[in-house]
């Protein structure tokens, strides 16, 4: 059946002289015909999940190893200079070979003042733990106390409350091994259908979800109907809300659960969801540079026609409107290569210690984002 | 209580002794490379303790001097400060003058002082969009730059006035300028034409007054996957060097303590990948250490 929306694609030929993002755009498309498996039957590519292996053991090993050689720990050992001082300890190490004495205080001043970063070290892993007990216990009281219970009235209640919501919400997940709760080409898709019914009942038309590798573009068919399943449970089966998921690094749009189910002429959309991956960040920038450096070859574009409107719209066709927030549901603040320039005012929200995509982290990021204020500049 | 006690004998002495003590401590394990500041509540700080706008950003650049000295007393290369945005030149003209005659003021104590420059082997460069300053202080900051620039020890970038919109597009354009060929541009190309040029990669991100934005400040090198950020409640006057000595303290440990952790959440085994196992790499890394040695 997708194989039929490539065809179809296709024959919507854009003009490929027009702008560097189409050019691009098609680029791309005849790039992943073969590499992209839009089929369900084909086996999904699997970024390799393993499981973790013993954590706190290896963290113990790492504190072990930063104290006895601080150069290799953490696998840093090629980078130079990565421990600052740790170079010292060479230099002594090279001192005393060279038979100098000041080496060997060289190096004992060194491992003194690494011995008390090793205690506090220590200490700290102590009070880590209290703090990740704390910070779980606190996620675990909210997804009791904030539940969906599966109905959109009580989600609108809960965002009625506030002055603003988002009109583009970005949400940044991750794929985790098969074996984890929530984890595999499921667990994600699952996960994203929860953010599709929950953004639809808060009235959030526009939905983008980031994903490192990609894996959910690549899994099309599966998340459609996980969609329409979960909005089905959500709006009951008479009226299912419409909706739509495109591809914007491939141009590709698909509609509803399956093919042909809505009438041609239905051109708004309950809510359009984007999928983006590492793909749609500094790589496309790349991409367009070349492009743009190759269209200048021919002539056909100067230096002075590149400014930043000028790329903000071309990547707007590209990757995408920037987003008015981004949820990262993952443990710490990290960007995992987010389309950077797309990220100029958008608000950030994440909760220390969460690794699960809930409806509570979910409403706390829109009750958050209805109290900033944004200022450009003044 | 704190300005009572600070009226004993010795204890100026003693505060400093164990902040270059503690500063030490934290050079003998890992310290981020990069560290980037986002100055972000000199005119509320100002509001709130009804004194002048214009002190409160003298506030803003006493504070920002003594962060600094922390960061590479503690051993950081390379240290970015968002001064000034393209945006600001929306404030009001009377702000900006002051903001601008400052910058002349500061950087010209600098010029003839030079003691950060000095002590540190700071080399000062300006990176952002300068042909929006006026002459006299381009002139300044010019000076300045041309100064320290034989000093290799840290790097001191100050970013104004600078968007990282503004700045990706200039490295583009600079790019087609040049007209590299199109198979020679890779992600490490734009990295070399940005403003702030070949810099060690940002793996720390710190921003004041609880504003969880970036607000165009270095969005390319924001988002690698070694670059934490951190948000701090308190307002940027009010950021005490033992609060920046706490937070390097909890990025060494995080760095030791999960090594790489959003590569290994990913997924992504590139050399992050044998801390958490493998012992036989790690004793092979120790002998071509020894080998090096």
């Amino acid at each position: 059946m997708s194989k039929e929306d490539l065809t179809s694609n296709e024959k919507i030929k854009l003009d490929p002289t027009v702008s560097p993002n189409k050019i691009l755009i098609n680029k791309h498309q005849e790039d992943s015909k073969e590499k992209i498996p839009l089929d369900s039957s084909s086996t999904p590519f699997e970024p390799i999940p393993a499981y973790h292996s013993g954590p706190v053991l290896a963290s113990i090993s790492n504190f072990f190893r930063l104290f006895v050689s601080p150069v290799t720990t953490t696998g840093d050992g090629s980078k130079n200079g990565f421990y600052g001082a740790s170079n010292e300890a060479r230099s002594g190490l090279a001192r005393v070979s060279e038979g100098n004495n000041s080496g060997w205080s060289q190096i004992a001043v060194f491992y003194f003042y690494h011995t008390i970063l090793t205690i506090c070290f220590i200490f700290m892993s102590i009070y880590r733990l209290f703090e990740y007990l704390w910070n779980r216990s606190k996620l675990r009281f909210l997804n009791l106390a904030y539940s969906t219970s599966k109905t959109p009235s009580v989600i609108h209640g809960d965002i009625n409350k506030l002055p603003k919501i988002p009109q583009r919400l970005s949400a940044i997940l991750n794929f985790l091994p098969e074996q984890e709760e929530g984890g595999g080409i499921e667990g994600l898709c699952n996960s994203c259908s929860d953010l599709a019914a929950w953004s639809l009942s808060a009235g959030i038309p526009y939905l983008n979800i980031y994903e490192y590798h990609g894996v959910l573009k690549q899994s099309i068919p599966e998340l459609r109907r996980a969609i329409h399943r979960k909005l089905v449970v959500y709006f009951g089966t008479n009226n299912v809300p419409t909706f739509k998921i495109t591809v914007p690094h491939l141009n590709l749009s698909f509609y509803g659960a399956f093919d042909d189910e809505y009438d041609e002429d239905i051109t708004t959309f309950d809510i359009n969801i984007s999928l983006l991956s590492n793909i749609d960040g500094r790589p496309t920038i790349v991409e367009l540079t070349k492009v743009m450096s190759d269209l200048s070859k021919s002539g056909d574009l100067t230096e002075k026609d590149v400014t930043t409107d000028f790329i903000d719209r071309e990547l707007e066709q590209l990757v995408g409107v920037e987003p008015d927030l981004i949820i990262v549901f993952q443990p710490f603040l990290n960007l995992q290569s987010y389309p950077p320039w797309h990220l100029r005012l958008s608000e950030m929200y994440w909760e220390p210690d969460n690794t699960d995509v809930t409806y509570a982290v979910f409403l706390r990021a829109l009750q958050k984002f209805s109290t900033c204020k944004v200022n450009v500049g003044r | 209580m704190a300005d009572w006690i600070s009226t004993f004998p010795l204890t100026q002495h003693i505060l400093g002794f164990t902040k270059t003590q503690l500063c030490r401590v934290i050079h003998s394990g890992p310290v981020p490379e990069h560290i980037g500041f986002i100055m972000d509540g000199n005119r509320r700080f100002a509001k709130q303790h009804k004194i002048q706008l214009e002190e409160g950003h003298n506030a803003g650049f006493e504070s920002m001097a003594k962060l600094l000295e922390v960061c590479y007393d503690c051993g950081v290369k390379s240290v970015s400060v968002f001064a000034f945005s393209i945006e600001n030149f929306n404030r009001s003209n009377r702000e900006i003058d002051w903001l601008m005659s400052l910058f002349k003021k500061k950087f010209k104590q600098v010029l003839e002082h030079g003691d950060l420059c000095e002590t540190y082997g700071v080399k000062i460069r300006v990176v952002g969009n300068v042909k929006l300053l006026p002459k006299d202080v381009r002139q300044v900051l010019d000076e300045a730059e041309e100064m320290t620039k034989n000093n290799t020890r840290a790097i001191l970038n100050v970013c104004a006035p600078y968007t990282s919109r503004d700045d990706m597009t200039h490295a583009i354009r600079n790019i087609v300028k040049e007209g590299i060929d199109s198979k020679d541009i890779t992600e490490d190309t734009i990295g070399k034409h940005l403003y702030s040029g070949p810099v060690p990669k940002m793996e720390l991100l710190i921003r004041t007054s609880n504003v969880y934005r970036l607000s165009d400040f270095m969005l390319w090198e924001v988002v690698d996957l070694d670059c934490d950020i951190e948000i701090l409640d308190v307002l940027w006057p009010e950021f005490t060097p033992l609060r920046l000595i706490w937070i390097l303290l909890k990025w060494g440990f995080n760095r030791t303590y999960y090594g790489h952790r959003t590569a290994n959440l990913l997924n992504l085994n590139n050399g992050s990948d044998d801390d958490s196992h493998s012992t036989s790499s790690s004793t092979t890394s120790q002998s071509q250490l020894k080998k090096t040695t």
